[in-house]
């Protein structure tokens, strides 16, 4: 493959990655809760794709109802499991991790164990570099950063931003000055898990869409996380940076496999000299 | 509560444990060769159960990846009976160094990653998180590594066998399992009652203060993360030697889940409540997994949500953690109705 065509296809991947471990990370921030299931949301956000597709709606239909449709998944687990839960941090890593066996095993159900394919919904190239790319990558890139600005801009320049920092800070403090933790903690469930669905949907037409394919983007997303530091939103994009330019450089050079140990080895290190991250404030993992 | 109780102060928990040994003693008579090598799975699923939860129950060191520990002690096992490593022949090819190289590899490989993420500071979520990579990752290299016989993993593990000693017979390898079982789960009963233990619980319920008392909290976990690694990388070499195959299912993710499913089910912070847990399960998939087919993962998930929020403690960890005294047998009940850890 054209190397121009390997660093694109690389930042593709790293900014998916960053939507994935965006999600999480905004919700672990604000919440402390650790959303195992997170990728089985990327998951459905993929085969609400595949079930569009197969209904004749299309691609395009799938990749409207995807945020909508585990966004509205994510706010109803917020408010039936994770709320009766908030005083017991890790016994939440454990019903997500539950909600993630059932969900995987769900779409086992519907649409069986093996790997699906999506049509392309843009089979034309174009020309970058002098080298032909697809349209449909360029896209992904373009809604994957807009998507980005719009979370970084939404906790940072917002009233919303302002009082999601303050609960981050401070929830008691928080709450006594006004602010509906309740409320802001389902929000920030149903966005988190709105984004990992619509990284899922884009990412369908890309790769073959099978029932683990969520935890593919899991643990890269997480490591990120590890990586860059879960202080701060910033650290994620350090993090997925790494983690995911590390991922396509090896596997690019040598294989898959050599890729996935060296950058969980990195992680490993980095988290020994480094338990903050590379950029980010002191974690309270 | 080491040893055994005397009649007189016999508790509803210590006639439970005697209840299952006897159970266990006597399970094997009724049945066919195939069924008692079921059932000697069963024991050591248990096993492997104990071991996570003396990590996860009794210290709190929660580990999604649990399973890479039993099934690199398993494929150690089955690499070295088989003669499969180089320069390893004669007695280094034997079941005994099979058993000392499944427990002393997964001792190192937990102490050198337990030195890496505990002095990283990494607790709770994260090193769940960072143990389910682990597994996945080695599920990952195993499947695409050809030596070890990829996807299909090694079969046709030869038979335990102690100076000329051969446990072809399932009757006599079900005893030695449950032996071995037997004797783990009174070793880790000592572990967890003993002066090291009481330092665990300490860490357990405030890690902060058990290091303000002067205890090195970092090394007490990786000593624990590397005794728990042992355990289950034992359990892994009998299942190579059972079930006489061993594949990249038994350390990937699969595995992992399954036994952190058992633990939490059974109870975590019991040994013996966990081993229950992993028995309990195991034999109602032997029953219900044909009925009910790809619906008993699903309901399996539902069942861990709802444990998880209803019964922390697991169905028996209260139990099994119960200090009530038998009515007849005790003319005066003690006082003592604190909970065990």
């Amino acid at each position: 493959m054209d190397p121009v065509v390997q660093i694109l296809n690389g930042f593709n991947y790293i900014l998916v990655l960053i939507l994935v471990a965006m999600g999480l990370v905004i919700i672990f921030g604000l919440m402390g809760v650790i959303n195992m299931a997170h990728g089985e949301f990327f998951l459905l956000g993929a085969y609400t794709v595949v079930m569009t597709t197969r209904l004749g709606l299309g691609f395009w239909a799938g990749l409207i109802m995807a945020p909508i449709l585990v966004g509205a998944l994510g706010a109803f687990l917020e408010s039936v499991l994770i709320r009766h839960l908030y005083h017991r941090v890790l016994d939440t890593i454990l019903a997500t991790w539950g909600v993630s066996i059932a969900i995987k095993q769900g779409v086992i159900i519907i649409f069986g164990p093996e790997g699906l394919m999506v049509e392309p919904p843009m089979p034309h190239m174009v020309t970058i570099a002098g080298v032909a790319y697809p349209a449909y990558r360029l896209f992904i890139m373009a809604m994957a950063l807009l998507v980005i600005l719009f979370t970084f801009y939404l906790f940072l320049k917002t009233d919303f931003g302002l009082g999601a920092r303050a609960v981050i800070a401070n929830p008691k403090m928080a709450a006594s000055l006004g602010i509906n933790t309740r409320r802001m903690y389902l929000t920030t469930f149903t966005l988190g898990s709105a984004i990992a669905g619509l990284a899922g949907a884009t990412m369908a037409p890309l790769m073959s869409c099978d029932p683990h394919m969520g935890l593919g983007f899991f643990i890269p997303a997480f490591l990120a996380i590890l990586v860059g530091g879960a202080g701060a939103l910033g650290g994620i994009l350090v993090g997925s940076g790494v983690v995911g330019g590390a991922q396509n450089l090896i596997s690019a050079i040598y294989s898959p496999i050599a890729a996935q140990i060296v950058v969980f080895s990195l992680a490993i290190i980095i988290i020994r000299m480094r338990p903050e991250g590379l950029i980010g404030n002191r974690s309270n993992g | 509560m080491g040893k055994m109780p005397f009649l007189g102060n016999l508790t509803l928990s210590d006639l439970l444990r005697l209840i299952v040994l006897g159970f266990f003693i006597f399970l094997p008579f009724s049945h066919n060769l195939y069924m008692i090598n079921q059932f000697s799975l069963l024991l050591v699923y248990g096993m492997f159960a104990m071991s996570l939860s003396l990590i996860w129950g009794y210290v709190g060191l929660l580990c999604f990846g649990h399973a890479v520990f039993f099934g690199l002690g398993a494929y150690i096992m089955a690499m070295i009976t088989k003669g499969m490593i180089p320069g390893f022949s004669g007695f280094l090819a034997s079941s005994t160094m099979g058993l000392i190289a499944a427990i002393g590899f997964n001792a190192i490989f937990a102490l050198v990653l337990g030195w890496f993420l505990f002095h990283g500071r990494l607790s709770g979520a994260y090193l769940g998180i960072v143990t389910l990579a682990i597994s996945v990752l080695a599920e990952r290299i195993f499947i695409s590594w050809y030596y070890t016989g990829g996807y299909n993993g090694i079969s046709s593990v030869p038979a335990l066998k102690f100076a000329g000693w051969e446990l072809i017979n399932p009757t006599s390898l079900y005893f030695f399992v449950l032996a071995v079982t037997f004797l783990i789960y009174v070793f880790l009963r000592r572990v967890v009652s003993s002066p090291f233990g009481a330092v665990l619980a300490a860490i357990k319920h405030n890690e902060p203060r058990a290091e303000s008392f002067g205890f090195y909290t970092i090394n007490y976990k990786i000593k624990v993360f590397a005794l728990g690694a042992s355990v289950a990388g034992l359990a892994g070499a009998l299942f190579a030697t059972v079930a006489e195959f061993v594949s990249p299912t038994e350390l990937g993710f699969k595995m992992s889940t399954e036994v952190l499913i058992w633990t939490a089910l059974g109870g975590r912070e019991g040994l013996l409540a966990s081993f229950l847990g992993a028995v309990t399960v195991r034999l109602l998939e032997s029953y219900l997994s044909e009925t009910l087919a790809e619906y008993w993962v699903l309901i399996l998930g539902l069942i861990f949500i709802l444990s998880v929020v209803f019964f922390p403690q697991g169905l028996f960890g209260k139990l099994l953690a119960s200090k009530t005294r038998i009515p007849g047998l005790n003319p005066t009940p003690g006082s003592t109705k604190k909970k065990e850890g």
